[in-house]
């Protein structure tokens, strides 16, 4: 299970929080258009690499908050413990 | 509020004590207790980071500070919870500045309150919860909230006399099933429970666990 | 007998024998003894019969990996019986074998074997479909496999976390020399063997071996390292995640461990590979492991004339040992030499000789072979490896360095016993280096734990001499054909036959012929597969590559995995009385509650004539406090906030930002800066959350504090005509008078002596209704006072599904069972509650776009022309004379007050308007007609009675 890196709690499991999704600005609801709007609820990048996501830490500190992740190694930006791909690294 | 109305805690079952007592006795020899101390007054105070109030108090998120009467925890970033009685509870809310953003909310009837004592007290939870207990991640007087079986717990480690302790807080709802899946995680260290004396007020209930008919 | 005199080596316990029960059968073990060990000892050679062929089996690798070696024992089926340790009274049967494993029947499939090829049951079974049932009966009675016993006890599985600096698969020697060497740097460890013993191959090895296994297990216990033995690490995952099964446990019947190790050492040593060559899956053919297994630690015998056909020292130790117990070696053949073995001939019971390549025969009933290892990679797989194939030594070793999962023992390299502890001391000693810096790390990052002081360790860097590859022979098939996959019964026949049909890729070939997808998982047959395939395409091993390994390392029982099961209930403190009181128990969420007291009818007829009183504590509840609770309130509810006085509640509903349906609930403003918020029972934490949400990340610089009451209070609703007399007796501090205290309000006093209770009058019910919130540690209290004061007034307590009824009569939704993910706040006919006019609230856009959406299904109230008739919920509403849907009951109940079916419904709106005829079909088929009516509430539509 992955670690993920609370800013208030230190690292804890995945399971301890909730993933909200990625990051992204809400559109102005007073001038938004349908497409803006329903691209805000439906549409996600889901690009590979580096990915800003916002995660719940709910059973812990409650506190929203956002990450960097890379979707293709499963790194945090700042990884709580050395990944298997940082030979000798820590 | 009335003498004869006293606080119910939500344990109520009644469990056979080996030492012949209703209620079990804490012991003090590193043995293995979970304890019922639902009773204690809980206050909780939060305060936005512009106000005096998290230097006053001195204690960081994750930390917790016993004084004679009273034990401060900080539960959340910009909270703390005050577990003691109502009264002393009270002494440290009354010696803070309260002015600006602050809140004090009595959490007395929300929270189940049990304290888990003895040697193998950690053993115990890590049977029932996925944080790391070792002395250099929770050290005494650390606190933590997490999942125990499966319902979401603040938990301080408050060690006494150098045996391992920890206070553990849930949802008033889930209290008699959490007593009893600490009890059952800690049967084959040999756990006793200890409940609160019981109201006179409120009748005796049939022990065992009751559960809805199958639709 | 086949039991030896004492040996040196031996681990089983001559003076506690152990009666066992084989097929019906008296025999006698010893303690220490395994099944296998105990079975073979008494002279037993075929323990199975092979899963399509249904060909006698005996035992081919006497370890946890044995194919041949699954038996019952008592309830449990799939028992490996080569690592099953025995216990006095065990009852052992053969599995699958009828009428007896001596004369199965089934072994007539021997004959038709032509027919059971590859794919076969793709190709046999296929037409004609209408067939299929039939086949599935009688292939049914061919599947292997135990027996499963549905009356047998739930045994006790358990789960613990750890989370040691280091854990180390496998206890061998290397294994245990790189714990060791790890806990004397300081780390915590946790030492994993898969076996009943430490010491891997040095248990049935040289008296050498033998010291040093008991060197290096004294070691282990110096530095305190936690030691599990019979315990698998299955699984590698994310940042070392690391699934254990313990089956030793002394308390559960096994435990599920879940590590999170800083480190992983790899250390499972190598699997012994079988040959493939006619006849190798005979009783009598087997490797040399388990010749020596069963010689060196058990004592036992393993044949009477043995050919060993060798091409390591393994093969030739077990030529010594089977020599020095009095087996006689007939034959050496020395695949080193190019001597090769073609064929096992033999009956029924065991081989009677073996067919070399130069044509001579030799008789014996043992055929021992040694032709190399198979390197079980699968943890190093998972944590992102792809082992590559050495041809020079015949088999696959780690590819890639990996910072926190160090490989060590035979499955890095050869080298002699020296060199072998060498490498695994350093890795031990890298691995602590590499985990004390985790762990500084962690309690940097950790705000509990002891501040980090020191500074990072040293000796980060690997610098590892690498292990020496010793040269070995490859080894895979001889010129004949026979068994690659023994669990499976899949022949290199069937693989090349597979491979010439065009499944000529290992996934491929895997998925169509299942070869190494039985209980061996791969171990034993997973090169011998790629190698055959590589012969038949005329290509390398490393070119063709291998599958991957994934997880589990070894299967699973569903019960490990299940471990404590952890249900959380929740119950008012009010419950009590409510199981005292003979209360029908109903299951709401997670909270268990009154569904009834007997009569729900009753109890409705009663509430309305006089006063009624129910639990409704799971109802959520939100303190909020702070100067800008009436922005938040504005922002989450699709209605106003901003002018609600102190004193007051409103009803409020909430949407996503979808626009739709939520929540909904009422909330009350008790002081100039303090309001209590409720929420649907179930919605209490989503709701939380979603405020949090948005104060969070939208609203920082609000200053609003939620903190979840719902437990901390006690909920009451007191509901019916006598009511405000009931609450009169026991109310202080609060005037009830209908001008002082009227509908929609709010009151905080002191209730049957209990200080700090909030009150509010609505009415979920349609009836005058008080609901009253106490500290919770008074509930039963304030409960049983009611009851006591309003005896003469008629009070009665009504459950979940009186209060079910009587919402429905009054026409009020209850999100998720009217509402559906798709229903926006216009159909809830509540559209005017939605203020554009605010400068944003949650869904606003969509809810704009909603309201001018006609074409969307809207709430309904509808009752059946036949007043009898009571519409299942979810029965359909179609079009009259077709089958065309146009919407759905949602709810349905018979109204003890109106004696009549009622129903709500979500209809499309050309059939919305108040007097449309619908056509409703019932769950038999039967179409009835209703009516829309003119209001939601069946009941009192003026809602005079709760104003009252």
């Amino acid at each position: 299970m992955l670690l993920v890196p609370c800013p208030n709690c230190g690292p804890r499991n995945a399971a301890d929080l909730h993933y909200v999704g990625e990051t992204g600005a809400r559109p102005d609801p007073g001038t938004a258009t349908p497409e803006e709007w329903r691209h805000y609820l439906y549409l996600k990048g889901n690009r590979a690499g580096l990915l800003r996501e916002t995660w719940y830490c709910r059973s812990g500190c409650r506190r929203y908050f956002v990450l960097e992740r890379d979707t293709t190694t499963n790194q945090f930006a700042d990884p709580p413990l050395p990944g298997p791909e940082i030979e000798g690294k820590t | 509020m009335a003498d004869d109305v006293t606080f119910e805690s939500p344990v109520i079952k009644t469990y056979p004590a080996p030492d012949g007592t209703r209620h079990g006795a804490d012991r003090h020899d590193g043995s293995l207790t979970l304890s019922d101390s639902s009773s204690t007054a809980k206050t909780i105070l939060r305060a936005g980071p512009e106000t005096g109030v998290a230097s006053r108090i001195g204690v960081g998120f994750g930390t917790s500070r016993t004084e004679p009467d009273v034990l401060i925890a900080g539960q959340r970033p910009g909270e703390w919870i005050l577990l003691g009685s109502a009264a002393a509870n009270r002494a440290v809310i009354d010696g803070l500045d309260l002015s600006g953003f602050v809140s004090v909310i009595d959490h007395t009837h929300s929270r189940a309150l049990f304290r888990l004592t003895g040697a193998d007290a950690a053993s115990v939870l890590e049977k029932v919860c996925s944080l790391d207990w070792s002395d250099t991640m929770t050290p005494d007087g650390a606190t933590a909230s997490a999942s125990v079986a499966k319902v979401t717990c603040d938990i301080i480690r408050a060690d006494r006399a150098g045996i391992r302790s920890y206070l553990i807080a849930c949802d008033r709802s889930f209290g008699q099933y959490l007593f009893d899946a600490i009890l059952d995680a800690g049967e084959e260290f040999g756990i006793t429970p200890v409940t609160l004396q019981e109201s006179s007020r409120c009748r005796p209930v049939a022990p065992g666990p009751w559960r809805p008919p199958p639709p | 007998m086949s039991r030896l005199l004492y040996q040196p080596g031996e681990v089983i316990d001559r003076s506690r024998p152990v009666g066992l029960t084989w097929n019906s059968k008296a025999i006698r073990g010893f303690e220490g003894d395994t099944i296998a060990s105990a079975l073979t000892a008494n002279g037993v050679r075929i323990v199975s019969r092979s899963m399509k062929y249904h060909r006698p089996r005996g035992y081919v690798t006497n370890d946890y990996w044995d194919p041949n070696g699954f038996v019952q024992v008592g309830d449990d089926p799939n028992v490996r019986s080569a690592h099953r340790l025995v216990e006095p009274g065990m009852i052992i049967d053969a599995q699958n074998v009828w009428p007896s494993l001596d004369h199965d029947l089934k072994a007539v499939n021997g004959l038709v074997s032509r027919f059971l090829t590859a794919g076969f049951y793709y190709k046999t079974f296929m037409r004609p479909r209408k067939l299929w049932p039939a086949y599935e009966k009688v292939l049914a009675t061919f599947a292997p496999g135990g027996k499963v016993d549905l009356d047998s006890p739930h045994h006790y599985h358990d789960k613990r976390y750890t989370h040691p600096d280091v854990v180390v698969a496998g206890g061998g020697p290397a294994g245990m020399a790189s714990a060791a060497a790890a806990a004397e740097a300081g780390a915590r460890v946790l030492l994993v063997e898969h076996h009943h013993h430490l010491g891997g191959h040095l248990l049935w090895g040289s008296a050498d071996d033998r010291a040093l296994a008991r060197h290096l297990a004294a070691d282990v216990a110096a530095a305190g390292v936690e030691v599990l033995t019979d315990s698998t690490v299955t699984g590698r995952y994310d940042d070392n995640w690391t699934a254990i099964v313990q089956r030793n446990h002394p308390v559960a019947v096994e435990r599920l461990v879940k590590a999170r190790a800083k480190v992983m050492i790899v250390a499972p040593g190598l699997i012994e590979r079988p040959y493939v060559f006619a006849g190798n899956d005979k009783p009598g053919v087997m490797m040399s492991g388990a010749v020596r297994r069963f010689v060196n630690m058990y004592a036992v015998r393993p044949g009477t004339t043995a050919v060993v056909f060798t091409a390591n020292a393994d093969g030739d130790a077990a030529a010594e040992d089977l020599d020095r117990v009095g087996v006689e070696v007939a034959r050496v053949v020395d695949a080193r030499q190019g001597e090769n073995i073609v064929r096992a001939h033999g009956g029924a019971r065991s081989i009677s000789s073996v067919e070399l390549a130069d044509g001579v025969k030799v008789s014996c009933d043992l055929l021992v072979t040694a032709t190399g290892w198979t390197a079980p990679t699968t943890l190093l797989n998972m944590a992102g490896d792809r082992p590559a194939y050495d041809e020079s030594s015949a088999r696959f070793f780690p590819s890639r360095p990996i910072g926190t999962v160090l490989a060590t023992g035979g499955i890095a390299g050869d080298g002699s016993a020296d060199q072998l502890v060498e490498h695994a001391r350093a890795t031990g000693r890298l691995a602590a280096a590499r985990a004390g810096a985790a762990a500084q790390r962690l309690q940097a990052a950790t705000p509990r734990a002891v501040a980090v002081d020191g500074p990072e360790p040293d000796g980060l860097a690997d610098t590892r001499a690498p292990l020496p590859r010793h040269p070995h022979p490859g080894l895979f098939r001889s010129s004949t054909h026979g068994i690659v996959d023994f669990s499976e019964d899949v022949g290199s026949k069937d693989l090349v036959a597979a491979a010439q049909e065009g499944y000529d890729s290992v996934e491929l070939l895997k998925r169509y012929t299942t070869v190494t997808m039985g209980p061996a998982q791969g171990k034993l047959e997973t090169v011998n597969a790629v190698a055959v395939l590589a012969e038949a395409r005329g290509e390398t091993i490393s070119e063709v590559g291998t599958t991957v390994w994934r997880p589990p390392y070894a299967p699973i029982t569903l019960g490990a995995l299940g471990g404590r099961v952890f249900e959380p209930v929740r119950v008012s403190s009010i419950q009590p009385w409510h199981e005292a009181n003979g209360a029908t128990g109903i299951l709401a969420g997670q909270w268990i509650r009154p569904d009834h007291y007997g009569d729900p009818a009753a109890e409705v007829r009663n509430t309305r004539r006089n006063v009624g009183i129910i639990d409704v504590t799971p109802l959520g509840k939100l303190d909020l406090r702070g100067p800008d609770v009436a922005k938040l309130l504005n922002q989450l509810y699709v209605n106003k906030w901003s002018k609600l006085a102190v004193g007051s509640v409103r009803y409020g509903l909430m949407c996503a930002e979808d626009g739709v349906v939520l929540d909904d609930g009422v909330t009350g403003r008790l002081g100039d800066q303090h309001y209590l918020m409720t929420t649907t029972s179930s919605g209490a934490g989503s709701v939380w959350e979603w405020a949090e949400n948005w104060l969070q990340t939208e609203h920082p610089n609000w200053q609003v504090h939620v903190t979840p009451v719902t437990t901390g209070f006690t909920s009451i609703n007191v509901a019916g005509p006598k009511s405000r007399t009931l609450m009169t007796r026991l109310v202080d501090g609060i005037d009830l008078d209908p001008e002082a205290f009227a509908y929609m309000q709010v009151r905080t006093g002191t209730i049957a002596d209990i200080g700090g209770c909030f009150m509010w009058r609505i009415g979920f019910t349609g009836e005058l209704s008080f609901e009253l919130h106490v500290p919770a540690g008074h509930g039963r209290h304030v409960w049983e006072a009611l009851l006591a004061v309003g005896d003469d007034l008629g009070i009665k307590p009504f459950g979940l599904e009186a209060q079910r009824i009587m919402r429905l009569e009054k026409g009020h939704f209850i999100v998720g069972q009217d509402t559906d993910g798709l229903t926006k706040a216009p159909a809830t006919g509540m559209g005017q509650l939605v203020k554009l006019d605010k400068d944003d609230f949650a869904g606003k856009p969509e809810l704009a776009w909603a309201l001018e959406d006609a074409g969307a299904p809207v709430i309904v109230a509808i009752q059946p022309s036949d007043p009898r008739i009571v519409p299942d919920e979810a029965a359909q509403i179609v079009r009259e004379h077709t089958d065309e849907i146009i919407g759905r009951i949602t709810s349905s109940r018979l109204s003890p007050t109106l004696n009549r079916s009622i129903c709500l419904g979500q209809v499309l709106p050309e059939a919305a308007a108040p007097g449309s005829e619908l056509t409703v079909v019932l769950v038999d088929g039967r179409r009835v007609t209703a009516r829309v009516m003119q209001h939601h509430a069946h009941f009192d539509p003026d809602g005079e009675r709760l104003r009252g």
